[in-house]
């Protein structure tokens, strides 16, 4: 489960390495990389929401 | 990517074995996908034309300070149809016509998996097109809210509103039906061996848009639903006299609105990464970053909705949240940019039309992208909010972009769809007189947005005069070049100039490599191996 979030931690960048997306295609299921998409991004927003809330404390 | 079945196997055997309808019945009944695609592109050219004239006559307008032509009711009706023509009636359908046409050839199946609703999905936009258009012959003439039908405008016109709300209804459920038809046929129907990571990045890109479709389509429903029931039914949704909230419509339509700007670049994303590696005879740089960075932009798209209302009272942690996620979808969306430029980088390069169009695509698109970056800074925002920049922007990145890219698709596949070349110099010259023209008209809408000038007005002070008169010289120009575009096409289906199989050196997918020119009615009976 962690390799699918950190492909998907790089995707969100947009960039993966071949040797990297290689192992992927071989490992991850899709079903792990989109569960580990949408908590990502749910992470990603709960983030940015910290971010705004310690500049506007 | 190869197959073991010798090329053009399966290909063209059926042909003459069972007739199909002629004529309009033909068309009427079709479930066969290319004869769908070919609807839905002919439809699109025409809404684009009948949008387009919108568009003229709001820039003949607009020429001189004071009111010429148009009267201002007139005027605000002009500027909403022609958004609405655009966004559901030109370029979401063509891009639903290049889906029919390509992706069963792209992924080796012999068409799409729901044929006959494919066939429904068609034929539904057509009565919403003729509403949208019949609605300016209604008393108190077509909606004038703009596009985006907030209320409390949209509440207070006429029977136009109803016959908009329904247009944009049949458009969803079509839409929705397209949708899951493109879902099933990518997950179910590809050859053996074409497995998610070989298919060719179009697919990639629609089979993520029609996700995209799928989640907001029902938003849009529920948002006009909502309007209808406010105006006949007695609610107050977005009534703030019974109770309700006008921004709340701005957040639910704001919420398909701007996966919505995706559902329309993303398509183009894909036909983008055909053409540069085809005629840069180079594969694309990154393919597995490009599928990445697709499906980031999707999800990403879903958070940043709020950046289209900061003017309208949102807290300022809203505000503040929307900026950042706003600035950051640029990151996977700078990430494309960079694979396209490298995927050139020291390639065998020849510069046809299509590869133009993209290379057009790519760096005005860049500009829309930028000009998106400085909307999104909440102070600059509040300053430039309804002003002709937002015009400039958002025409950089769906006319130069998707608009673009769907010239750059249509010559690239003509061959394959007609069996005939295009006239090169035409399509050239329609590039140039394009690219001329569009950045005469939309350039320098920027400095008048800068400037101060409102959008969506019939009448100017005088000193937008000058800029307004440059942008509407551009503005024909770019319009009356695209009648080239329109003669090519005929003339390239009507000429005898045959063209290969593969007519592009560098164009590696299964319609390239195993199909001929012009494709045949039925494709693929026995899937292709892929290795």
């Amino acid at each position: 489960m962690m390799d699918a979030f950190r492909a998907v931690f790089w995707s969100f960048f947009g960039v993966r390495k071949k040797k990297e997306y290689d192992k992927d295609a071989k490992t991850l299921s899709p079903q792990a990389v989109i569960a580990a998409g949408i908590v990502s991004t749910l992470l990603f927003v709960l983030a940015l929401l910290a971010l705004v809330k310690f500049i506007t404390r | 990517m190869s197959a073991a079945v010798p090329a053009h196997d399966s290909a063209h055997h059926d042909d003459h074995a069972h007739a199909h309808p002629t004529g309009l019945t033909r068309w009427l009944f079709t479930t066969n996908h290319k004869d769908i695609g070919t609807l839905y592109l002919f439809f699109a050219l025409a809404m684009f034309f009948l949008g387009g004239s919108m568009a003229l006559a709001m820039r003949a307008e607009l020429f001189q300070p004071g009111l010429q032509y148009l009267n201002p009711e007139f005027f605000n009706s002009l500027t909403t149809v022609h958004g609405l023509v655009m966004v559901f009636g030109a370029i979401m359908p063509a891009w639903v016509g290049f889906a029919n046409w390509l992706i069963p050839m792209q992924i080796g199946a012999a068409d799409m998996a729901f044929p006959r609703m494919n066939n429904w999905s068609f034929w539904l936009v057509v009565p919403a097109a003729i509403l949208l258009v019949a609605s300016f012959f209604v008393p108190g003439g077509a909606a004038a809210s703009g596009w985006t039908l907030y209320p409390p405008l949209i509440i207070q016109q006429g029977i136009s509103i109803d016959m908009t709300i329904l247009a944009v209804h049949i458009l969803g459920a079509s839409s929705i039906m397209g949708s899951i038809n493109i879902i099933t046929t990518i997950l179910n129907l590809r050859a053996p061996g074409m497995t998610l990571m070989k298919m060719p990045l179009f697919v990639w890109t629609w089979l993520i848009t029609a996700y995209l479709l799928i989640a907001v389509m029902p938003v849009l429903a529920g948002a006009v639903t909502m309007l209808l029931t406010d105006r006949h039914f007695g609610t107050s949704f977005f009534n703030a006299a019974g109770g309700g909230d006008p921004t709340m419509f701005m957040h639910i339509f704001w919420f398909f609105g701007h996966p919505e700007v995706y559902i329309m670049i993303l398509p183009a994303f894909g036909v983008v990464s055909a053409i540069i590696p085809a005629f840069a005879r180079k594969p694309l740089f990154g393919y597995a970053s490009m599928v990445y960075a697709t499906a980031s932009i999707a999800l990403l798209s879903f958070i940043v909705w709020g950046h289209h209302m900061f003017t309208v009272g949102m807290p300022a942690a809203g505000n503040l949240f929307f900026m950042y996620a706003t600035m950051l979808i640029a990151v996977p969306t700078g990430v494309k940019i960079f694979n396209w430029i490298a995927t050139m980088w020291q390639g065998s390069m020849t510069f046809e039309t299509p590869m133009l169009f993209s290379i057009g695509f790519l760096c005005l698109f860049t500009i829309g992208g930028f000009s998106g970056l400085v909307l999104a800074v909440v102070p600059v925002d509040i300053t430039l909010h309804n002003t002709y920049y937002v015009v400039a922007h958002f025409h950089y990145v769906l006319v130069s972009g998707a608009l673009f890219a769907l010239f750059a698709g249509a010559y690239f596949w003509l061959p394959k769809f007609t069996g005939n070349m295009y006239n090169e110099s035409l399509g050239k010259l329609h590039f140039w007189l394009s690219v001329i023209g569009f950045n005469i008209a939309f350039f320098p809408q920027h400095f008048l947005g800068l400037a101060g000038m409102p959008r969506r007005i019939p009448d100017y002070a005088l000193q937008f005069a000058e800029w307004n008169m440059w942008s509407s010289i551009g503005a024909f120009v770019f319009g009356f070049s695209q009648l080239l575009f329109l003669y090519n096409v005929i003339e390239c289906i009507r000429s005898n100039r045959k063209a290969a199989d593969n007519p592009w050196e560098g164009a590696d997918t299964l319609e390239w490599t195993h199909l001929p020119s012009p494709a045949p009615y039925h494709t693929f009976e026995t899937a292709p191996v892929v290795k």
